[in-house]
């Protein structure tokens, strides 16, 4: 059953151009230079300081490192962060 | 960003968590659906965010539970900044005076210009004026409008024949017309006179030129009155001889009264309703405000039962601006509406003195009526028809320039 529900969304992404984010639950991560980071579909802050951020995801963590962080806005499922990013990591559960 | 733009003008406070883990706290928050931006961490265990103004309730109601402390550290915005600027009197209330000053200063007249007339008639305007209250420093709001002044100077001061008045901002403008007495034309071109309409002719005045007809005559429109051309007479030949013309002609001038006739038709309804006002009256003051009336004095509805109105606006001026304020008057008179009835031969007479008020409308001033007579009266549909036959006495003199070629 759970093979034929990921066989029926490939498919649709495939056939129908349907953006894959919205699709398979994955968050969506816009990078501009160094800068600033915007995270959407996110489920939840795991841990943020001033050099590390952790957002929950579908499985797992995405972890951004980096220095001066500041979370510029945050709202349900979405994160602008701006400072100096060095290194975007996805931890698996 | 779109959520955080315009937070300046509903207001922001910053707000820093105390505990362990503080972002977690503003994690709760943006489930609860409060925005929070521009989070950082200062230490381990504080962290600062701003929230709106409108979240500050929802955001307190989240700590209580929670183990986290909340201090607010800065509030920014259009609202703080007002509070702040509320709680300086001293400048709140300079401010204030200094717009009612302005107002005051801007309903009360600075000038009175009177233009177009002479400076002694002009003293005798200005006096009049001042008579009425119209002088430099008077209010404006307790004057009479243009249109009354107009009318009362033109009464008052007998040498005006048109004065307009004119109100702009705070500068009555007058603009005067003299009466000047102009002797009427000595007529010099030659002319004759010749009759307008058909009578019998009843009085004759001819100061100048030859009569061509006489008293107890019938006249018909275009017949000659009065010749300009005076035939010099035949028997005198030397004086003949003197003057190369055989006619000498001369503007013609004279009155010829003549009695003519004339039938009027006239409907008087039997029954006939008419309003009066009793004399008892209300007064009622309001204050408008961008259109809507806030009574002032004079509440509660008129006890009459059918009402005159009669409402007198004031606006108040901000420099030259009219202010959406304005002060209305509202007088209230009562009226009474009567429906009366007329017998037959109240009608007729009626109709008798309407028919001859109207004609003498028609003549002019110097005609006058002799005598009438019903030719016919009928009544139709409640109201009295008739046909009244009036004898006039009036000037029926035209003026008719005599062509000599050239």
């Amino acid at each position: 059953m759970k093979k034929f529900r990921q066989h029926v969304r490939s498919l649709l992404i495939n056939s129908f151009a349907l953006p894959s984010d919205v699709i398979l639950e994955l968050p969506r991560i816009t990078i501009i230079g160094q800068i600033h980071v915007y995270i959407e579909n996110h489920q939840g802050l795991a841990t943020y300081s001033e050099k590390e951020l952790k957002l929950k995801i579908n499985k797992g963590y995405v972890q951004i490192i980096g220095k001066e962080f500041v979370l510029k806005m945050m709202l349900p499922e979405e994160i602008l962060l701006e400072g100096t990013i060095s290194d975007i990591k996805f931890i698996p559960e | 960003m779109r959520q955080v733009q315009g937070t300046y003008l509903t207001g922001y406070v910053t707000i820093s968590v105390k505990g362990t883990k503080p972002e977690m706290f503003f994690q709760r928050c943006t489930s609860h659906g409060i925005t929070v931006w521009n989070i950082r961490k200062i230490a381990e265990d504080t962290c600062e965010g701003n929230i709106k103004v409108a979240d500050i309730r929802t955001a307190r109601k989240l700590i209580r539970g929670s183990k986290y402390k909340l201090y607010f550290i800065d509030k920014k915005g259009y609202p703080f900044l007002f509070k702040r600027f509320m709680n300086r009197k001293p400048l709140l209330i300079s401010l204030i005076l200094s717009f009612l000053l302005v107002i005051f200063l801007s309903n009360i007249i600075w000038d009175v210009k009177i233009t177009g007339v002479p400076k002694d008639i002009e003293e005798k305007i200005s006096k009049q004026l001042t008579n009425y209250g119209i002088h430099k420093g008077a209010w404006i709001l307790s004057l009479d409008s243009p249109n009354t002044i107009q009318q009362k100077l033109v009464k008052d001061v007998p040498e005006l024949l048109w004065v307009g008045v004119n109100q702009k901002g705070t500068t009555y403008y007058l603009e005067g017309v003299e009466k000047l007495i102009v002797k009427e034309e000595e007529p010099n071109q030659p002319r004759n006179l010749i009759a307008t309409k058909k009578g019998v002719i009843q009085n004759m005045y001819v100061a100048k030129g030859l009569p061509m007809v006489k008293v107890n005559d019938y006249v018909e429109p275009g017949d000659l009155l009065v010749s300009g051309a005076l035939k010099v007479a035949e028997n005198n030949e030397e004086d003949d001889e003197k003057e190369d013309k055989q006619f000498d002609i001369v503007p013609a001038e004279g009155e010829i009264r003549a009695k003519t006739w004339y039938e009027v038709d006239v409907t008087i309804p039997l029954e006939y309703n008419y309003e009066e006002l009793t004399g008892n009256k209300e007064k009622k003051y309001y204050v408008q405000i961008a259109g809507l009336n806030v009574p002032v004095w004079g509440f509660g509805k008129p006890t009459f039962e059918n009402v005159h109105y009669e409402i007198i606006e004031k606006p108040i001026h901000f420099f030259k601006w009219e202010m959406p304020i304005k002060i209305v008057d509202n007088i209230l008179s009562e009226k009474k509406y009567y429906q009366d009835e007329r017998t037959r031969e109240e009608a007729v007479q009626i109709g008798i003195e309407q028919a001859k008020s109207e004609l003498l409308l028609r003549l002019g001033p110097d005609a006058k009526i002799l005598s009438e007579k019903v030719l016919h009266e009928s009544i139709e549909d409640g109201k009295v028809r008739m046909t009244i036959y009036i004898t006039a006495e009036e000037n029926i003199v035209e003026i008719q320039p005599i062509n000599q070629g050239d």
